[in-house]
């Protein structure tokens, strides 16, 4: 079964008196199979979060529909096994990271020890166990994604839908939620997952569609997407001197041509991880 | 077969239980509470400014000048605390987008929407009761005071009449400080700052201005003031007194002069007031839901 499908879904906005109307999405049709994590590319105002929104049915399309594992968007049914976390969420500031939890969880009926047993498996999962008594007031951006995580987990949903789930998180905090999501697809849960952070997509989706003014430009495996048919690489290890020019010899003995040859680079993403990592002084848990 | 999802009181519940809470811990509440604790409790001060010799006279003076500052207060502050309280909810689901975590779970609007306007009458309400207690406490206090003279008479005199004259001023002391028709007053400011809230509320449905929201909340609540008035004067005019009728009839839940002056207020009224009030206000609700309904968020 789809997860989400969506059917010439298209949105346009009234700017006003006499300005017209602004097409934000044009006749999108969507279908994203359960278990499959799906990145929704595109550049800001290619219609990625309209799209969220028009599935949630926090918006209405101007044509089109859409369906959340068969059942029609407009439904309040449709969200029964949903989990939504939006672009740059602030949370109840008043409330700590226990009490939003237990708020949310009793808005999906779950109540009682079920509920408080969840609220523990959840802290633990995104690392705020030293934050949990503490006000939303008092969190970085980066705990607030991850509280905004939990609570999206909160009912254990079969689908989620993450909107720039790492924007203004560090690179710790980004690689966390990038191990999140494997774990999450693991499980066999469905994550459509919007974003502008091409490597991070790369590293978790398993298919993209890339969004731009509107529309799906582009939609594929990734692996497929990125593979170039034409070109082969290898990278070698303790080639002795001289070594180079044999295999360029062969290359061309072959018919065919070498067009570049580098040493491997490590991501600075890596890179930054390492040297982080290995700093042992031990400043105490980041957020 | 999908799992039907019904109106949930308890998903109500949950939301005005946080709405509430998160109301508490503001601070701008809190200082119009503890703004409208110390106006109360000052209305004893400013009652002794009172410039008569009968003692009789001089407790019926303060008495009443005690209840006109303390529903004053009630009034006032209250209608701040149901006005401002309301108009920030929606704004500030929108800015922190809280609402999409919310509606994009499995909760209906119209939970959402009774949920945010009962979280902020369950406030209003613990404030009107807050007030009320502090107004309760200083009409004992001063009940207490002023009947001191009388009590002494009544205890230390030989002669009967004098003794006779110093009870019936006890009693009719007592009977000025603990009007039970206060209780009537009290109930119909409730009524009104709940109006005033599901007002604000319908506004915010079609504004995302905090501001703008109160500026038209404020506007209701004068006009509503003022249209009884202006329906007598433009009686001869039927169509202007008929469209007037949109605007709630404040004055009606207006009854502390009454009860200030010792005039009686029968429960009938106060039940027909009310009833009106709980219509105006369902009738507004709906309005509401129909607006959020088909907002786009």
């Amino acid at each position: 079964m789809d997860a989400i499908r969506t059917e010439n879904l298209t949105k346009k906005y009234n700017l006003g008196w006499r300005k017209g109307r602004f097409l934000a999405l044009e006749k999108l049709n969507l279908r994203i199979p359960e278990g499959e994590v799906y990145g929704l590319l595109g550049p800001n105002g290619s219609g990625k979060s309209t799209t969220l929104k028009c599935i949630l049915d926090l918006i209405t399309p101007t044509e089109g529909a859409a369906w959340i594992f068969g059942v029609p968007a407009t439904k309040v049914e449709s969200r029964l096994h949903v989990g939504f976390l939006p672009e740059n969420p602030y949370f109840y500031r008043y409330l700590t990271g226990g009490e939003t939890l237990e708020f949310y969880g009793q808005l999906c009926g779950i109540r009682g020890a079920a509920l408080h047993r969840r609220i523990e498996e959840l802290i633990e999962l995104v690392g705020l166990a030293k934050a949990r008594d503490r006000r939303l007031a008092g969190y970085s951006k980066g705990m607030l994604q991850r509280i905004g995580l939990a609570q999206a987990l909160i009912h254990d949903p079969r689908l989620l839908l993450l909107d720039e789930p790492t924007a203004g998180v560090d690179p710790i905090g980004s690689r966390d939620i990038r191990d999140l999501i494997l774990r999450l697809k693991q499980m066999g849960k469905t994550v459509l997952l919007s974003s502008h952070l091409l490597a991070q997509v790369q590293d978790v989706c398993d298919r993209i569609g890339v969004l731009n003014l509107g529309q799906m430009i582009l939609e594929g495996d990734v692996d497929q997407l990125i593979s170039d048919q034409r070109r082969l690489s290898f990278t070698v290890e303790g080639l002795p001197a001289g070594g180079r020019g044999q295999i360029e010899q062969a290359a061309q003995a072959a018919g065919a041509k070498v067009v570049g040859v580098e040493h491997p680079q490590t991501t600075l993403e890596t890179l930054f991880l390492d040297a982080v990592r290995q700093d042992k002084r031990g400043a105490g848990e980041h957020d | 077969m999908t799992e039907r999802v019904g109106f949930s009181v308890a998903r109500v519940g949950t939301i005005a239980a946080n709405t509430f809470t998160e109301s508490l811990r503001q601070k701008v509440f809190n200082i119009l509470l503890i703004f409208a604790l110390v106006v109360i409790a000052s209305a004893s001060f400013f009652a002794e400014f009172a410039f008569e010799e009968d003692v009789a006279v001089v407790a019926s003076y303060q008495l009443k000048s005690i209840k006109d500052t303390c529903f004053g207060a009630l009034s006032v502050i209250g209608m701040l605390i149901a006005i401002v309280g309301t108009a920030m909810l929606l704004p500030n689901e929108l800015e922190n987008r809280t609402i999409y975590t919310i509606l994009s779970k499995p909760v209906r609007r119209l939970e959402f929407l009774l949920g945010k306007y009962l979280g902020t009458v369950l406030l209003t309400f613990v404030s009107v009761v807050l007030m009320s207690v502090m107004f309760l406490a200083v009409l004992t206090f001063k009940e207490a005071r002023l009947s001191q003279p009388a009590k002494a008479v009544v205890e230390q005199t030989e002669s009967p009449v004098e003794k006779q004259k110093a009870q019936e001023q006890v009693a009719k002391i007592r009977a000025e400080a603990f009007d039970p028709a206060i209780v009537k007053g009290i109930l119909l400011v409730f009524v009104k700052l709940c109006l005033l809230a599901a007002i604000t509320l319908l506004v915010s449905t079609f504004s995302t201005s905090m501001v703008f929201n109160v500026a038209v909340a404020l506007l209701v609540f004068f006009a509503g003031h003022l249209v009884g008035l202006a329906k007598e004067a433009w009686q001869a005019q039927p169509l202007l007194v008929y469209l007037l009728g949109i605007i709630p009839n404040l004055d009606l839940f207006n009854v502390a002069d009454d009860i200030i002056l010792g005039n009686f207020v029968p429960w009938a009224h106060v039940g027909k007031v009310t009833g009106y009030g709980l219509v105006y206000l369902s009738g507004v609700l709906a309005a509401a839901h129909f607006i959020f309904s088909n907002r786009e968020i």
